[in-house]
């Protein structure tokens, strides 16, 4: 390891309370700097570097996709396979890509030069397919754009391509600043009124701000809906330990790609939500944890941080009321279960992402054992204007009980996928006519991520998009990420895609996710290859009965909720692709 | 006062800061518990441990949840019993359980719960790569085939006796247990103390030496203390009496040890059957050790000791007491040293 590498993960050590919370972040730097892979030499010094167990640091770096192992190309081709990229053609893409560069998924070329991944959901939905080489994406793919692509890279050249998503906001709220031109930039920002809300909390006590929030009715929007206010209040009172931040920028469900839109093209909002809430709750440090896919967008963040550091808006003297504030981001290496709060924790920690077992619950001990707040981007993102405008101005968006904007994104089959804002409660029809209506004849949609139950076609003719609405209908509003099917589309071929990446998502910690997703996974895999029995239907029924609600984490009720739906709800599509008694399995 | 809660019907009384579990325990009641120890504490990984609480959805896991007072909680009922039987069926679906052949069989905490589950085959298979086995160390076999991933022999390794070797690879279905950066345990820095073996629930971490040389149920059982050195460890000897064998040792959970041992109190016990062990004294006489008497033996040191200490002085004589003798043995040694030798060189292998 070079001597600078050292020197940096040595200062980058001396920043956390204890050294070995460095970890994820130094094996996230040796690798950059070594040329794409952990070598076991690399391992053992950081192991000594940090006085971390090389047990400990194996566990860790075998954890996460992003880090390697093994040596890979010198360009890493990592397509998105899940989907919302299979319901835009990413199959027929991979195709082609293996026959262009005439190696396997998993292989790397003989020069060296190409590495091809199939990979999961990269947050890029409503413009997939999207292929990451390195740490770039590239959106709208096409095999003409590969080919283009690959004509360039074989060069040396990586080439910057932008793609510009759909967007639209009826609320002008969270996409309020999306077209602007350099919205990134403090300036412009300031120039649209912001920062005032930081100004005006500041002449408020920490306890009025979380009444505001509270009264505002603010619901999280990282799936639960929980009531943002209500988990600020159960923070200790009489806790003598620093009260830790954390902005869940995670952002790994598929169909899910509406945090990086407040990111990447307002950051400044999530900056100051994120002071706002610090001041609320008495916490001086705040995190932001990306995705580690996002690497553009933390640089966004980063630059946005600096910047509003420098002007005084973060830093230990906020707008010069001797209030401290600040903000760190923090990278993720790949891993969709860190998007879980307390995982996310033991992330920043530095671990491996496993879900931690409650209680306690993260308000009473998170990061470092210290209270600590976990929200979503889009819920932090909400907390300006609730404080600018009032609370009764932030209810009278949405409908009662679910109050306020939200980003919704569609994917799938629709004209234009895309980032829409509506208030809560607006009808699904509407927001599929935003984006452009549906191309070909409605199958079902899945309204919230992948987690949340798929509904037909008929159950979600009248659905208005809500918390309430969605649970009353047997399914949930999760993160808004909507994913349209249309006729074209067997449920099959869905529910096995879905439980492949639950199976490779899970953590491995709890038996009936760690099992049960595979075993989930192989049935399904037999029955959609004409394999299958109608015991295989009935075993993957009865392990979504008994999975859901006995694992420790909720991912285990993430993937058997849905995949009992869908079996459920199209069980004749399931049994069509049984092989028919008498006919010859042989064949 | 101790508070009261309804335990499968019954009232029973419980300390505040016990877990159902545990309560459980105390009043007989078995409910399988794959991956909490007392010693690396609740992990909530297998979730066979589940129970049904009245008033309360879903179905807790009674190793982390904490009695209180008036709870009604069933231990048993249908409902419990089929998240059971489908969470232990997960564990055989993949695993290669051949309970006849395995060194765990008869002392297994699964092979416990399908019993008491009645669970006879799993009802579905997941296929799978196949696991590795290691068993390039010298004392302990690690048969991933059988490991439920429980957690609880990195826990131990990492957090009960801090040897820090053991982690868990990977994630997801492709997890392993791995030594250091996935070493084979022989080239690790595993120092063989064989605490994961002892707390391994089943036959995934055995006893090397130990393989084919009986069944559990055959062994006798002696308590006793380690002969290796003063801390004075305590622990079971499993001894095939008809073969005069010590066939392999578990630490006992009780002070000063709590089950750990070290590699020569868990591993170094063929000495009281070696065939080089010392039964008698031996004199060499013209260049050979003959066989004599005790007297003989006594005599002859006696004799010896007093004419070089009265030729050359007491402190040529030193004495070296040990730790596998007792303290009265050593005391007399110190004692004798320096009132009948008069001489303080006297020192003992622990000291160092
Ligand atoms: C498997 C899993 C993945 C999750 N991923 C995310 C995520 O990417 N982003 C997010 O904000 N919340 C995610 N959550 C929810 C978080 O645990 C947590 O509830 C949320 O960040 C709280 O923020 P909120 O109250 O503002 O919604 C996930 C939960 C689970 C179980
Ligand atoms: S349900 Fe269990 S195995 Fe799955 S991600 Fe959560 S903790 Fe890990
Ligand atoms: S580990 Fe237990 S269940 Fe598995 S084969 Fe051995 S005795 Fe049987
Ligand atoms: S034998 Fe001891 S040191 Fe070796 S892995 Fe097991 S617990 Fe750790
Ligand atoms: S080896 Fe044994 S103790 Fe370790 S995780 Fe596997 S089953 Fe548990
Ligand atoms: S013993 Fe409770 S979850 Fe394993
Ligand atoms: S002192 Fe206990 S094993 Fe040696």
């Amino acid at each position: 390891m070079k001597p600078d590498v050292r020197a940096r993960i040595l200062d980058l050590a001396a920043t956390y309370p204890t050294p070995k919370a460095a970890l994820l972040t130094a094996l996230e730097t040796v690798q950059q700097a070594e040329g794409g892979h952990l070598s076991t030499d690399s391992l053992s010094e950081v192991a000594a570097l940090l006085g971390v167990p090389l047990g400990t640091v194996y566990a860790t770096a075998s954890y996460y996709t992003m880090l390697n192992l093994k040596p890979v190309g010198k360009y890493h081709l990592q397509l998105d396979t899940n989907i919302p990229a299979m319901l835009a053609g990413a199959e027929d893409l991979l195709a082609h890509m293996e026959q262009a560069l005439g190696i396997g998924v998993g292989e790397t070329t003989s020069d060296g030069l190409f590495t091809l991944s199939a990979v999961e959901d990269l947050g890029a939905c409503g413009t997939c397919p999207v292929l990451q080489v390195n740490d770039r994406y590239y959106e709208n793919m096409t095999p003409a754009c590969f080919d283009e692509l690959l004509a360039n890279l074989k060069q040396g050249v990586v080439p910057e391509w932008k793609t510009e998503g759909n967007w639209g906001t009826e609320c002008n709220m969270l996409l309020a600043r999306r077209g602007k031109p350099n919205s990134t930039a403090l300036a412009g920002y300031v120039a649209d009124g912001g920062y005032q809300a930081l100004e005006k909390a500041l002449t408020l006590s920490p306890a009025e701000v979380t009444q505001m929030v509270k009264d505002s009715g603010l619901r999280g929007r990282g799936g639960a809906g929980f009531p943002a206010g209500v988990k600020w209040g159960f923070l200790p009172k009489d806790s003598t330990k620093p009260v830790y931040l954390v902005c869940n920028a995670d952002e790994g469900e598929p169909g899910t790609f509406k945090d990086r839109q407040i990111m990447e093209f307002d950051p400044h909002l999530v900056i100051e939500g994120m002071a706002i809430s610090g001041y609320a709750i008495g916490a001086k440090l705040g995190y932001i944890y990306i995705r580690g896919e996002f690497a553009w967008i933390a640089d966004i963040l980063e630059r946005a941080i600096a910047e509003a550091r420098e002007a005084g808006k973060l830093g230990n003297n906020m707008l010069g009321r001797g209030v401290e504030f600040d903000i760190r981001v923090t990278r993720g290496a790949g891993a969709y279960v860190c998007g879980e709060e307390t995982a996310l924790i033991e992330s920043l920690e530095g671990k491996r992402g496993n879900p931690r077992l409650r209680p306690p619950y993260p308000a009473v001990s998170g990061l470092f054992g210290c209270p600590t707040i976990v929200n979503n981007v889009e819920t932090l993102s909400s907390v300006p204007f609730i404080v600018r405008e009032g609370a009764e101005a932030f209810r009278q968006i949405g409908t009662a009980n679910n109050a306020g904007p939200k980003i919704f994104g569609v994917s799938g089959h629709v004209k234009n996928p895309g980032a829409y804002e509506f208030p809560l409660g607006v009808p699904l029809a509407k927001v599929l006519e935003a984006a452009g209506g549906v191309v070909g004849n409605l199958k079902a949609v899945i309204v919230g991520g992948l987690s949340t139950p798929i509904l037909t076609a008929e159950e979600c003719r009248d659905l208005t998009l809500d918390y309430d609405t969605c649970a009353k209908y047997g399914t949930g509003l999760g993160s808004g990420g909507i994913m349209v099917m249309n006729d074209t589309v067997q449920i099959p071929a869905i529910a096995l895609r879905t439980i492949q990446f639950y199976a490779h998502e899970s953590c491995g910690q709890c038996t009936p996710c760690r099992q049960g997703s595979v075993a989930i996974e192989q049935m399904l895999h037999r029955v959609v290859e004409g394999k299958g029995t109608p015991e295989d239907l009935d075993n993957v029924l009865h392990l979504c009965k008994t999975i859901k609600g006995n694992t420790l984490c909720p991912t285990g009720d993430a993937f058997s909720m849905p995949i009992e739906a869908m079996v459920g709800k199209f069980r004749g599509e399931f049994e069509a692709l049984l092989p028919k008694a008498g006919a010859d399995l042989a064949v | 006062m101790s508070d009261c809660l309804i335990l499968d019907g019954e009232a029973v009384t419980f300390q505040p800061g016990q877990t159902v579990l545990e309560v459980a325990r105390q009043n007989g009641i078995k409910i399988p518990a794959l991956c909490y120890h007392r010693k690396t504490g609740p992990a909530g990984r297998c979730r066979v441990c589940v129970v049904e609480v009245e008033g309360q959805a879903g179905l807790p896991t009674s190793c982390n949840l904490m009695a209180k007072d008036g709870m009604v909680v069933h231990t048993c009922t249908e409902r419990v019993l089929e998240v059971r039987r489908s969470v232990v069926n997960l564990m055989l679906a993949n695993g290669e359980h051949n309970c006849i052949s395995c060194e765990q069989n008869g002392r297994c905490e699964l092979q416990d719960a399908a019993y008491q589950l009645g669970i006879e085959i799993p009802a579905f298979t997941i296929t799978g790569p196949k696991a590795e086995i290691d068993d390039s160390s010298e004392m302990v076999v690690l048969d991933r085939r059988k490991c439920i991933q429980c957690g609880r022999c990195i826990a131990a390794c990492n957090n009960v006796v801090v040897n820090e070797v053991l982690g868990m690879g990977q994630r997801g279905f492709e997890s392993k247990i791995v030594c250091d950066l996935d070493r084979p345990m022989a080239d690790s820095t595993c120092v063989q103390c064989g605490e994961c073996v002892q707390i391994c629930p089943v036959g995934a971490l055995i006893e090397k030496k130990a393989v084919g040389k009986g069944r559990s149920w055959e062994m006798d059982t002696v308590d006793t203390t380690c002969p290796y050195c003063g801390v004075g460890c305590q622990m079971t000897l499993h001894v095939d009496t008809d073969a005069n064998r010590i066939v392999r040792v578990t630490g006992r959970e009780v002070e000063p040890n709590d089950g750990m041992l070290c590699v020569k109190g868990r591993f170094g016990y063929e000495f009281p059957s070696s065939p080089n062990r010392l039964t008698q004294p031996l004199i060499r006489k013209n260049g050979e050790l003959e066989p004599v008497s005790w007297e003989e033996a006594l005599d002859f040191t006696a004799e010896r000791i007093a004419k070089i200490v009265k030729e050359h002085g007491p402190d040529v004589f030193s004495a070296f007491g040990s730790g596998r003798i007792t303290n009265e043995n050593n005391y007399a040694i110190a004692k004798f040293t320096r009132a009948v030798i008069k001489t303080n060189n006297v020192d003992h292998c622990a000291r160092t």
